[in-house]
């Protein structure tokens, strides 16, 4: 590593004199441990800086507490801390004269900083007899959190965009409680301030805990901020949220990771809650969740079968509402908006797919319980029940695709297939792999070039410059996908009926919502 | 019995901002012009900065992008439109 070229904008580091660099969290026990040792370091042979990753007013408290003597600053924008990338706190490194590291420690190590010191010339700094223990790991680092819904790193990151606004914090107050008189129908009530216009669960304190409890996390704990509004959505929230919606303190496992899918910048909720266009996020399960939980995967996977299904996708639907704030008669501007405002919860049916499930597509195990998160317009049927072979069937679907945001639209969209079994099973028959199935797709999707007369220009012509041509059944045509990473495959639905689906997107890629895929922790 | 239910909303209170005083006249102005990037955009906007500059005597317009419509503004994006006497931002479609 080369100096580092922050390192001078470090109040009170003195170029040209050893420096030991603390990185450090307030509410780290190990730091809390191991930072007062570094007193006893004797200032005329080291300069000893400590970085907070947290804010001035916790590192204030901190410094005042634990009495340290020395320089401590904030890491604003945790610059310093991608810079040097501990992996976690405390971490200590030891600069040269002319800024270079010579050496790190990592955790609180009092055999390795009393090493340290002796390089230094300095006695014993940490005793190993004080009753602290003489190793003890850290806490990951803040900029190695999770991902926020706004990009940032995880909850303390004093990003380089907020530097100087005020720090997303982790725990937040607990929700305040209302209070609804003896002849308040708090049914009613519910209805006019936080539903979804259908009647839901008044969330009493003791159904609210109930989930809680089941989350195994605090009630105040910030799970994620929801956008369009980024409301923060607390366990508790996201419980009072789940009672509405009718869960089962069971489903909260499923519901953390489904509200962190949600708020994950690259799924842009922000965007798919107030546009225009039809998109509403389908949830898509897996694994053995789908036991455990009861999610369905067979006929009617789209309408109302499963109490875990049409709960958990309303869940999601109303905690968009009222904590993103994209309410179907205000921010959210969809002009026709979609059924699945209400909710959209699928589970695939993996005992009736031939290939591997879906998300093991998407990079898990295939005994891990996983939700994808999809911004859909709403689905085209396919209906093929005389087709002979697996090819014709997919035919049919090709024609679905091509029609995805706009018939003359190629290029900006992508799509998930879902198979029927029978469909899937007459493919897998012929020999095609998934893979093969989304090839075909790609290559036999097109628009004919026909419908781009000069004299009928409108949607997607303007973009015919960006568009590749080739031929499908002898006649010239512009591919509809940019490629078949583009297309998504999910088995399930019932095994009786020759019925398909195809869902397109909303835009898609960096600049517009991209699938997401979250694992769900085991029970 | 009173029922006391657990408050499922976002209690942050938004604050509005308040206005800046309305400008009197355009002439000697600096004036942003802001595309969002939606297609057709930039057919609105050239006919602003037009008018702007020939009819109403603007000192200046300054055209910045969005990357995205479907995304906020980044701070670099904001940044450039800073010092700015007003800001029009074009939609489209």
């Amino acid at each position: 590593m080369g100096e580092p070229t922050n390192l001078l904008s470090v109040p009170g580091y003195q170029p040209g004199k050893k420096a030991l660099l603390v990185f450090f969290e307030t509410d780290c026990p190990t730091c809390q441990l191991a930072l007062p040792y570094l007193n006893s370091l004797d200032s005329t042979a080291v300069q000893v800086l400590g970085l907070s990753q947290d804010d001035e007013t916790h590192t204030r408290a901190f410094v005042e507490q634990l009495n340290l003597k020395y320089p401590v600053n904030v890491d604003r924008g945790l610059k310093l801390t991608r810079e040097f990338d501990p992996q976690s706190v405390p971490t200590m490194y030891l600069l040269d004269e002319s800024g270079h590291v010579q050496s790190s420690l990592i955790g609180l190590d009092k055999a390795a900083m009393n090493t340290m010191a002796a390089a230094l010339g300095q006695k014993t700094i940490a005793p190993l007899d004080d009753g602290t223990p003489a190793w003890k790991p850290g806490c990951g680092s803040r900029h190695l959190e999770p991902a926020t819904q706004d990009g940032h790193g995880g909850a303390g990151d004093v990003s380089e965009e907020s530097a100087n606004g005020p720090l997303l914090r982790r725990i937040a107050e607990p929700a305040s409680r209302i209070t609804r008189r003896d002849d308040e129908d708090p049914f009613e009530y519910c209805i006019q301030k936080f539903g979804d216009a259908l009647p839901v669960i008044p969330p009493t304190e003791a159904k609210v805990s109930a989930m809680v409890t089941a989350s195994g996390l605090a009630a105040e704990n910030v799970i994620a901020r929801v956008p369009p509004v980024y409301g923060e959505a607390t366990v508790e929230k996201i419980a009072a949220n789940a009672v509405m919606a009718g869960c089962t303190p069971d489903m909260m496992r499923v519901l953390l990771p489904l509200v962190r899918a949600v708020c994950d910048e690259r799924f842009n909720a922000h965007g798919v809650q107030a546009t225009t266009h039809f998109a509403a996020p389908i949830i898509i399960v897996n694994g053995p969740v789908r036991q455990e939980l009861g999610f369905w995967c067979k006929q009617n996977v789209f309408s109302n079968v499963a109490r875990a299904n049409s709960t958990v996708g309303r869940a999601l639907q109303l905690i968009l509402l009222n904590l993103g704030g994209g309410r179907p008669d205000g921010i959210d501007m969809s002009a026709l908006g979609n059924s699945a405002k209400f909710s959209c919860c699928i589970a695939e049916n993996e005992e009736e797919n031939p290939w591997e499930p879906f998300h093991v597509d998407r990079g898990l195990q295939r005994d891990q319980s996983a939700l994808s998160l999809f911004a859909a317009e709403p689905p085209r049927g396919v209906s093929e029940h005389t087709a002979q072979k697996g090819a014709v069937v997919l035919k049919a679907v090709c024609q679905a695709l091509a029609t995805v945001w706009s018939y003359r639209i190629c290029m900006n969209h992508e799509a998930i297939v879902v198979l029927c079994p029978e469909h899937a099973k007459t493919l897998a028959r012929d020999g095609f792999t998934k893979q093969q199935v989304r090839q075909f797709l790609f290559e036999n999707t097109g628009v004919p070039k026909r419908l781009y007369a000069e004299k009928d220009t409108g949607e997607g012509t303007q973009l015919v410059p960006y568009y590749r041509e080739i031929m499908i059944q002898g006649e010239p045509c512009y591919q509809k996908f940019r490629s078949a990473e583009s297309i998504h495959i999910v088995v399930t639905g019932g095994t009786a009926g020759k019925f398909s689906a195809v869902l397109g997107s909303w835009a898609v890629g960096p600049t517009g919502s991209q699938l997401v895929t979250y694992p769900i922790p085991s029970k | 019995m009173p029922i006391t239910l657990v408050h499922p909303g976002n209690e942050k209170v938004a604050t509005a901002a308040t206005p800046p005083p309305r400008l009197s006249t355009l002439s000697g102005k600096k004036i942003g012009l802001l595309d969002i990037s939606k297609p057709g955009g930039s057919h609105f906007l050239d006919r602003m900065e037009q008018l702007l500059r020939q009819s109403y005597g603007a000192a200046d317009v300054v055209r910045v992008k969005k990357p995205t419509y479907t995304k906020n503004a980044p701070q670099a994006i904001i940044d450039q439109l800073r010092g700015m006497d007003a800001v029009i931002e074009g939609l489209a479609d």
